[in-house]
């Protein structure tokens, strides 16, 4: 079979598995039809879940655009819903690419200047392994007495723990940089920092790109936490807003938008990095 | 060249060189050595594996410092790699996140040479090499012989006065072997016998010291044994490698490598 044939079928299976969890879904809400409250199932169905859980989110929509409020006493829409669903989403993901990029770059760049020498990256060793085995959400309640619960809070949470992350694999990835390439660099002329710009950079970003897809997942978690507590809107605000009123298709629904918007970031990043690295061996680019 | 003392163009004086193993045991890779290259030779580096060749030719480079003696190239004593010393590895060292006429540019780049001219010479280079039909290649699509090539073409391209390989061609097939040897050779003779480049190339292999070299140094045990001039004229021929003079070198290095008891060579009966 061709790697053409082989892809097709590959995707073929990974419908037939999504269509699958999606119907055994539909069957659990069906064989079990208890409620949390009245009106409130505890599984909710496919169909409840399109209809009156979306419906229900423009509960969260805060005016604006023309389309009045719930508060302000107008009904709920579709259009409202649409509207709040995006408008949280939009203010999650802002949390998380602020946080992403100045997390993964002051990682990066610590990373970096700690590797310099091998002194400073003795005296960081410790520390580094330390923050690494640090409960991510166990910072939650810390970073909020340091910055707030507003936005500076939030985005410094996902920035902390994005940038330990990467800060540990760019130490990790410049140790593993083959010393041959070092030595030609340096025999051929090359200072020490066009050493950093023309080999150590693009010589870790295999290793590197590991490590931005596993501090994505891990951001996606650290804006969801930093959310939770204390947050104004964003999913993690709709999530726990409709846990206090036991809202379980309200939830659910936020979690199935959270998994379509890892899968989609992870994709895209995964792609991007791959058009990077085709000058890698293909092993590398996987 | 400010200093034309073109009789030192390196020169080492009492270098020595010693590790420390995992073990915790000093090792003395490299006792005592001095001794003095004159430029435009080629001198091949030849001795048993572990007896210190490759670590010469890493302290030349600047690689490596020594634990004590001097090195000195041109008339100063080095300080670090340098673009006055190329060096050709043993493994791959073409960088693979460049394409090939970039790798051959990089040394350039590094000095500001502009983009056109840096560009010209690294075409031009490539083309000695006989590889500028993959200039716009990645290094994965090349082969070992090829990769070789890239790493020749760009110390050349950099124009170092002194080049150093060591063991380029050790893991290669015979026939890509002798192509290289002789583009090595033809891109050293380029300028005339006056302009010449010097060249360190470490071997284990007779044959390949015996066609390549004006000079083979003997390294056993960290020490310089022996240091054999080759006079047999350039270009040489498989028929060269048979004259009584390369025969009786080639029963010395054997005798050296311990392959041979160091007794006389055969008689070469004469008629």
């Amino acid at each position: 079979m061709s790697a053409i044939a082989h892809a097709r079928r590959d995707r073929w299976i990974s419908v037939a598995v999504f269509l699958s969890l999606a119907a055994v879904w539909q069957l659990l809400s069906v064989l079990y039809p208890a409620e949390a409250a009245p009106g409130e199932p505890m599984i909710a169905g496919w169909q409840v879940l399109f209809t009156n859980t979306f419906l229900s989110l423009a509960d969260y929509w805060q005016g604006g655009l023309g389309v009045p409020s719930v508060a302000e006493g107008a009904d709920r829409s579709y259009l409202a819903a649409f509207l709040s669903v995006l408008s949280h989403s939009l203010d999650t993901m802002g949390r998380l690419v602020i946080g992403l990029s100045v997390g993964g770059l002051v990682g990066l760049i610590l990373g970096l200047a700690v590797s310099w020498a091998r002194w400073t990256r003795r005296l960081f060793d410790w520390p580094l392994q330390f923050l690494r085995t640090l409960p991510l959400l166990a910072m939650v309640p810390l970073f909020q007495l340091w910055f707030g619960t507003y936005f500076i809070g939030e985005v410094m949470f996902v920035a902390y723990g994005i940038g330990v992350i990467v800060f540990a694999g760019t130490v990790n990835a410049v140790r593993n940089v083959p010393q041959i390439y070092i030595d030609n660099a340096r025999s051929l002329g090359a200072s020490r920092w066009t050493l950093y710009r023309t080999v150590i950079l693009p010589a870790i970003f295999p290793a590197m790109r590991s490590t931005i897809l596993l501090s994505l997942g891990a951001g996606w978690g650290a804006v969801l936490g930093a959310e939770y507590l204390g947050a104004q809107s964003g999913l993690g605000y709709i999530i726990v807003y409709a846990q206090q009123f036991a809202f379980l298709d309200r939830m659910f629904f936020i979690a199935l938008l959270f998994i379509l918007y890892t899968s989609i970031s992870y994709w895209a990043i995964s792609k991007l990095s791959a058009r990077l690295l085709q000058w890698a061996p293909l092993s590398q680019r996987a | 060249m400010n200093a034309p003392n073109t009789s030192r163009m390196i020169e080492l004086v009492h270098v020595n060189r010693s590790f420390k193993r995992a073990d915790g045991q000093a090792v003395q890779a490299v006792e005592d050595v001095s001794v003095a290259i004159r430029e435009g030779e080629f001198v091949c580096l030849v001795g048993p594996s572990g007896c210190g060749k490759t670590t010469v030719l890493q302290m030349v480079a600047g690689l490596l410092p020594p634990t004590s003696g001097e090195i000195a190239v041109a008339g100063h004593e080095i300080a670090g790699p340098g673009r006055d010393r190329g060096m050709v590895f043993q493994k791959d060292s073409v960088f693979p996140w460049k394409r090939v006429i970039d790798n051959v540019e990089y040394g350039l780049k590094c000095r500001d040479v502009p983009a056109a001219q840096r560009r010209e010479i690294a075409q031009t280079y490539l083309e000695r090499v006989g590889l500028a039909h993959v200039a716009k290649a990645w290094p994965r699509e090349l082969s070992g012989g090829m990769l070789k090539r890239v790493a020749i073409a760009t110390v050349f391209a950099n124009g170092s006065q002194v080049l150093m390989l060591d063991e380029p061609f050790s893991a290669l097939d015979y026939v890509t072997r002798h192509q290289l040897q002789s583009v090595l050779l033809d891109l050293w003779e380029e300028g005339g016998s006056t302009a010449r480049r010097t060249v360190l190339f470490v071997t284990h292999d007779v044959d390949e010291a015996l066609a390549l070299a004006d000079r083979i140094l003997v390294f056993h045990s960290g020490r310089l044994i022996d240091d054999l001039a080759v006079t047999a004229t350039r270009p040489r021929t498989t028929d060269s490698l048979l004259m009584p003079e390369m025969v009786a070198i080639k029963h010395k290095l054997l005798a050296h490598l311990g392959l041979e008891k160091p007794t006389a060579p055969l008689k070469v009966a004469r008629s």
